[in-house]
C-alpha cells in the first residue's frame, strides 16, 4: 500500500501564511470599515483580543491531556503560532495603533508585548537549538547531566591527585587546583555556550598548552588525560547551557501569559467599572 | 589495567540441552518409536549422531486434559510428535483472546478516559487486583514452566470445531522452522498425553540427515501452506489452481542464518563488527539467474559491490522478492542476457521460497499482468562501480543516504513496524512525548527517549512492534501477543508470570521488568517474599483515542511511530 502524500513544512508554512494574511487583511478590512460608524469598536476588539488570547492559553491545558481526542500537538502549535501572530494585529487594532495611556493599561500593553516576543523567540529558539545540540553530538538526557558532571570531576581529580604519587610532582596537583577544580564543579559558562562565539575552555586549553612545555613525558601523559575529560565537560556544558534554555523560555512565556491573563481581566472590570473609559477608549 | 586473562571453555553444540534430565532409558524408547526407528545412524555425521541431536534438542512432555500445548498466533521455536495420546487442533475461527489468556483489545470508555485526569495513581507500576492475575484459575506453575488449562472443554468443544490427532503426527513444525505464527491452537484431549517436543535446531539437524522426514516435512509444506504462501505474492496471484501447483511442485524452500539470531545481534551490537561481507550470501551479484528469490519471513539485505566493500541498497522482508528483474529482462531480451545486478545477503534469520527460471519463464511470466514485471534493465552491469548504486532501488536509498541506510539494516531496525523515529534537528528535548506516555499509563512512562542515533535522526528505545517479534518465543503463558485487531504487540498483564523472557529475547531492550505495587503503594510479593516482576512496554496507546500519545504529544513535529518495513515513508518523512 502507498502511504498518503506527506505535507511538506514549505507547504505547511505557505499555507500558514497565506491564511496568516488573509486574517490580517480581514481584521483590517474589517477595523477600517466599522470604525467610523462603531462609536465603541474597542469593546468589540477587546473581546475577540481575549477569546483569542484564552484560545492562545487553551495549547497548555490541550499539553496537560494528552489521552484526550483533541488534536495532534503539532497541529496545535502550528495554529498557535498564527493565530499568536494575528493577535498582534487585534493588539494594535485594539490600542489605535498608539500606546495606551496611564500605567495600568501600560503594564497591560507591555505584558502582552512580552508574551508575544516571548513566544516568536520561542519558536526561533526552538528550530535553531536542537540543530546545534544535534551537530555538537555526544548527548546526555538533561535529568543526567548533573551525574555525568560529578563523574567527570570525579576522574579528573583522581587523575591530579594520583598524579602526585605517580610523578612525584605536585605540578599537575596544583594546576587541577588552581585552574580546574571550579571549572570541573559547576555548569560553566552559559552565556558563551549559548552565543558560542568562543568556548569557555580556549583559556584553559592555553594553560594546559602553556604548563605542557614544563612536564616530563610522564607527566604529559596525565595531562593529556585530564585534557580529554576538560573537552568532555565543555561538551557537557554546552549541552546543558541549550538543553537549560530551550526548558527556560517556557518558564518566562508560560508565567507572563497568566500575568497578562490576570491583568486583562482587571482590565475588563475596570473598563466597565468606570465606562467612562481613560486610554485607548 | 589488569592484564589477568579470562580463560573459558569455547562453548560447544551440546552445552545446554533442552532437557538436561532426559535420561537414556527415555532415548531407547524415543528410538523404538516410528520415524526415528526408521532413520539410519549410519546417515548422520559423527559430530552430530541422531543419539545426540535427540538427546540435546528434544523433551518428552505430559500434558493433562484441557491443556494449551500451542495457540494460534504464538511463535515458538519448537516443534512437536505425539509419543502417546491425542490432542485437538481447533479449527477457524479458534477461540476468542480471554480464553487464550490474552487481553481484551477494546478501547478505554471515554469517562474512564476523562477518568485518568484524577485517577492514575501516584506510585509507580500499580496493579489492579485482576493485573495481577489473582483468581486466575487457568495458570499453574511458574517461570517458563508455567502451563495454561482451558476452561470447561465440553462447552468449548461443543462452541468450536476440533480434530483430534494422535499418536505418530507432527505439528507446529512450519512455524518452528519458518518463524511464523502458529495457525492453530492445539489443546490436550487425554490426560496423560505425551508429546516430544523437538526444538529448531534439533529438527534442522534431522531434516539434514534424514531424508525421509525431510521427504515428509516437505509434503507436509507444500500441502498445507505453499500453495496459501504462492498465493500471497501478487505475481502468482494470475494463475489458475493447476498452474500454480505446478509452480508450487518445483518451488524450493529455503532457511538461512541463525534463528536466534537476537542473542547474536546483541553481541554483534557490543562490538561494533557487524559488517555484509560476513553474511550468508542467498544469490551473488554477476551469477547467472536461476531463479526468482521469494522473502517469506525474516529480512535479506540488497547489496552491490562498491569499492573495496559492499554497500546496502535496500532491505527485502516478507512479500519482496529478488532476481525478477534480472529473470524478467532475459526473459524479453534472449540475446542480451544479464547476470543478478546485487547480491542477497541474509540479516539474521530468512525463510525463502526460490522459483526457478525455467518455471518462472513457462508459467509465471507469460501470463502475468504488465504492471507487475519490471521494467527492462538498462545500465550495463560492467558499469556498476562507475554508477553510485544508491540511486537504484527507486532513489529511496539515495534520499535516505549510506549512513541512515547502514545504521538501518545493521541495528536490525527494519523489523518494525511502528519504531519510534525521532528527528534530533527538530527535536527540543522538551519530553512532552515522556509525560504524555505517563500520563496515558497510569504515570509510568513506557519508553525511554534515548536510543541510538545515525545522521540526526535517533531510534528510541521504545517496543517497535516487530515483524518478526523475537520477544514472543517462549513466552509460556501467551501473555505477550499480537493484538486482534492491529497486530500490534501487548503483553497481558494479569496472565505475564515476571519470568523475563520476553525480555531477555528482545533485541532492542524495549521491554523492561518492573515490580508490581498494590493500589496502597506497597510493593507486591509472593511467599518467599520476593516481589512480583511484570513485563512491561509500548502498547502504541491501543486502549486510547486517537492514536499513540508520544506521536500526538510532539508539538514540533519531530518524533513519529514508522513501519521501517519499507523505506518509502521514511523518505518521504526526512525530505518534507
Amino acid at each position: 500500500m502507498v502511504a498518503p502524500l506527506m505535507q511538506t513544512f514549505v507547504q505547511r508554512r505557505v499555507i500558514g501564511i497565506f491564511l496568516l494574511i488573509a486574517a490580517i487583511l480581514a481584521v483590517a478590512w474589517g477595523h477600517a470599515r466599522l470604525a467610523p460608524v462603531m462609536r465603541h469598536i474597542a469593546y468589540l476588539t477587546g473581546w475577540i483580543l481575549l477569546a483569542v488570547c484564552l484560545f492562545l492559553t487553551a495549547y497548555n491545558a490541550r499539553k496537560k491531556l494528552p489521552f484526550l481526542p483533541l488534536g495532534n500537538s503539532r497541529t496545535w502549535l502550528q495554529i498557535h503560532a498564527y493565530v499568536g501572530y494575528l493577535s498582534v494585529a487585534l493588539f494594535f487594532a485594539h490600542t489605535g495603533w498608539r500606546w495606551p495611556e496611564g500605567w495600568f493599561e501600560g503594564i497591560l500593553a507591555a505584558l502582552y508585548l512580552a508574551v508575544a516576543a516571548s513566544g516568536v523567540f520561542g519558536l526561533l529558539w526552538s528550530r535553531v537549538v536542537p540543530r546545534r545540540l544535534t551537530a555538537q553530538g555526544g548527548e546526555v538526557l538533561y535529568e543526567r547531566i548533573p551525574t555525568v558532571r560529578r563523574q567527570l570531576a570525579e576522574r579528573a581529580e583522581a587523575l591530579a591527585l594520583n598524579s602526585v604519587e605517580s610523578t612525584q610532582s605536585v605540578a599537575i596537583a596544583d594546576f587541577y587546583n588552581h585552574d580546574l577544580a571550579a571549572f570541573f564543579v559547576g555548569p560553566g559558562d552559559l552565556w558563551r555556550h549559548l552565543i558560542d562565539v568562543e568556548r569557555p575552555t580556549d583559556r584553559l586549553q592555553n594553560r594546559m598548552d602553556d604548563l605542557n612545555r614544563f612536564l616530563t613525558p610522564d607527566q604529559r601523559v596525565v595531562l593529556a588525560q585530564i585534557a580529554e575529560l576538560v573537552r568532555q565537560k565543555d561538551g557537557l556544558d554546552y549541552q546543558h547551557a541549550l538543553q537549560l534554555s530551550l526548558r527556560l523560555w517556557l518558564f518566562v512565556h508560560i508565567p507572563l501569559t497568566y500575568s497578562l491573563l490576570i491583568f486583562t481581566a482587571l482590565h475588563v472590570v475596570l473598563v466597565f467599572g468606570f465606562s467612562a473609559g481613560v486610554g485607548f477608549h | 589495567m589488569d592484564a589477568t586473562i579470562l580463560k573459558v571453555e569455547r562453548p560447544g553444540r551440546w552445552d545446554s540441552p533442552l532437557d538436561p534430565e532426559f535420561s537414556d532409558a527415555d532415548l531407547d524408547r524415543l528410538l523404538q518409536l516410528a520415524p526415528f526407528s526408521e532413520m539410519n545412524p549410519e546417515s548422520f555425521s559423527r559430530k552430530q549422531p541422531l543419539r545426540a541431536i535427540l538427546q540435546n534438542d528434544s523433551r518428552i512432555r505430559r500434558f493433562k486434559r484441557g491443556e494449551l500445548i500451542v495457540r494460534a498466533g504464538d511463535y515458538g521455536s519448537s516443534a512437536f510428535m505425539i509419543v502417546s495420546g491425542t490432542v485437538r487442533v481447533v479449527l477457524p475461527p479458534g477461540l476468542p483472546d480471554r480464553v487464550l489468556g490474552r487481553r481484551d483489545s477494546a478501547k478505554k470508555s471515554i469517562f474512564r478516559v476523562i477518568a485518568q485526569l484524577w485517577g492514575n495513581h501516584r506510585n509507580p507500576e500499580v496493579r489492579t487486583p485482576e493485573e495481577l492475575g489473582m483468581g486466575n484459575r487457568n495458570l499453574v506453575g511458574e517461570g517458563t514452566e508455567a502451563r495454561v488449562f482451558l476452561q470447561d472443554v465440553p462447552r468449548l468443544l461443543d462452541q468450536n470445531k476440533t480434530v483430534t490427532i494422535g499418536s505418530g503426527e507432527f505439528f507446529g513444525e512450519i512455524a518452528a522452522l519458518s518463524r511464523m505464527p502458529r495457525t492453530a491452537t492445539i489443546f490436550c484431549d487425554t490426560d496423560g498425553t505425551e508429546l516430544l517436543e523437538i526444538r529448531w535446531q534439533g529438527l534442522r539437524d534431522l531434516l539434514k540427515f534424514d531424508p525421509a522426514l525431510r521427504a515428509h516435512i516437505d509434503v507436509l509444506y507444500r500441502k498445507n501452506t505453499l500453495s496459501n504462501a504462492l498465493r500471497s505474492f501478487p505475481l502468482f496471484q494470475h494463475l489458475s489452481e493447476d498452474q500454480l501447483s505446478r509452480v508450487a511442485a518445483q518451488t524450493q524452500f529455503g532457511t538461512f542464518g541463525d534463528y536466534d539470531w537476537s542473542g547474536d545481534y546483541k553481541k554483534l551490537a557490543q562490538s561494533g563488527t557487524n559488517s555484509p561481507e560476513k553474511e550468508t550470501l542467498i544469490a551473488q551479484e554477476g551469477d547467472y539467474p536461476d531463479g526468482v528469490v521469494f522473502v517469506r519471513s525474516g529480512f535479506a539485505r540488497l547489496t552491490k559491490r562498491f569499492a573495496s566493500g559492499q554497500r546496502t541498497l535496500n532491505y527485502l522482508g516478507a512479500g519482496r522478492s529478488f532476481g525478477l528483474k534480472e529473470i524478467a529482462h532475459n526473459w524479453r531480451n534472449p540475446e542480451n542476457p544479464r547476470p543478478f545486478q546485487f547480491s542477497l545477503r541474509v540479516i539474521g534469520y530468512t525463510h525463502t521460497l526460490f522459483v526457478p527460471t525455467q518455471v518462472m519463464e513457462e508459467i509465471v511470466l507469460p501470463g502475468a499482468p504488465k504492471h507487475l514485471l519490471p521494467e527492462p534493465l538498462t545500465a550495463p552491469v560492467d558499469d556498476s562501480d562507475a554508477v553510485d548504486p544508491l540511486k537504484d532501488q527507486g532513489g529511496f536509498a539515495e534520499r535516505i543516504g549510506p549512513e541512515l541506510m547502514e545504521f538501518l539494516t545493521g541495528r536490525r531496525f527494519f523489523n518494525g513496524t511502528a519504531t519510534m523515529v525521532i528527528n534530533l534537528e527538530r527535536c527540543t528535548r522538551c519530553d512532552d512525548c515522556v509525560r504524555a506516555c505517563a500520563s496515558t499509563h497510569d504515570n509510568n512512562p513506557r519508553f525511554l527517549r534515548h536510543g541510538p542515533v545515525s545522521a540526526g535522526i535517533q531510534v528510541a528505545q521504545a517496543c517497535m512492534h516487530c515483524v518478526d517479534p523475537v520477544c514472543m518465543i517462549g513466552c509460556p503463558t501467551g501473555a505477550i501477543h499480537r493484538d486482534a485487531a492491529g497486530g500490534s504487540v501487548v503483553i497481558n498483564q494479569a496472565t505475564c508470570i515476571g519470568c523475563t523472557s520476553c525480555a531477555n529475547n528482545c533485541p532492542y531492550e524495549a521491554i523492561r521488568m518492573v515490580e508490581a505495587r498494590d493500589t496502597g503503594g506497597a510493593f507486591v510479593v509472593d511467599a518467599e517474599l520476593k516481589p512480583i516482576l511484570k513485563a512491561t512496554k509500548c502498547d502504541l496507546c491501543l486502549d486510547q483515542y486517537g492514536g499513540p500519545a508520544c506521536e500526538r504529544a510532539c508539538p514540533h513535529d519531530a518524533l513519529t511511530r514508522m513501519n521501517l518495513t519499507r523505506l518509502d515513508h521514511l523518505a518521504e518523512w526526512l525530505h518534507r
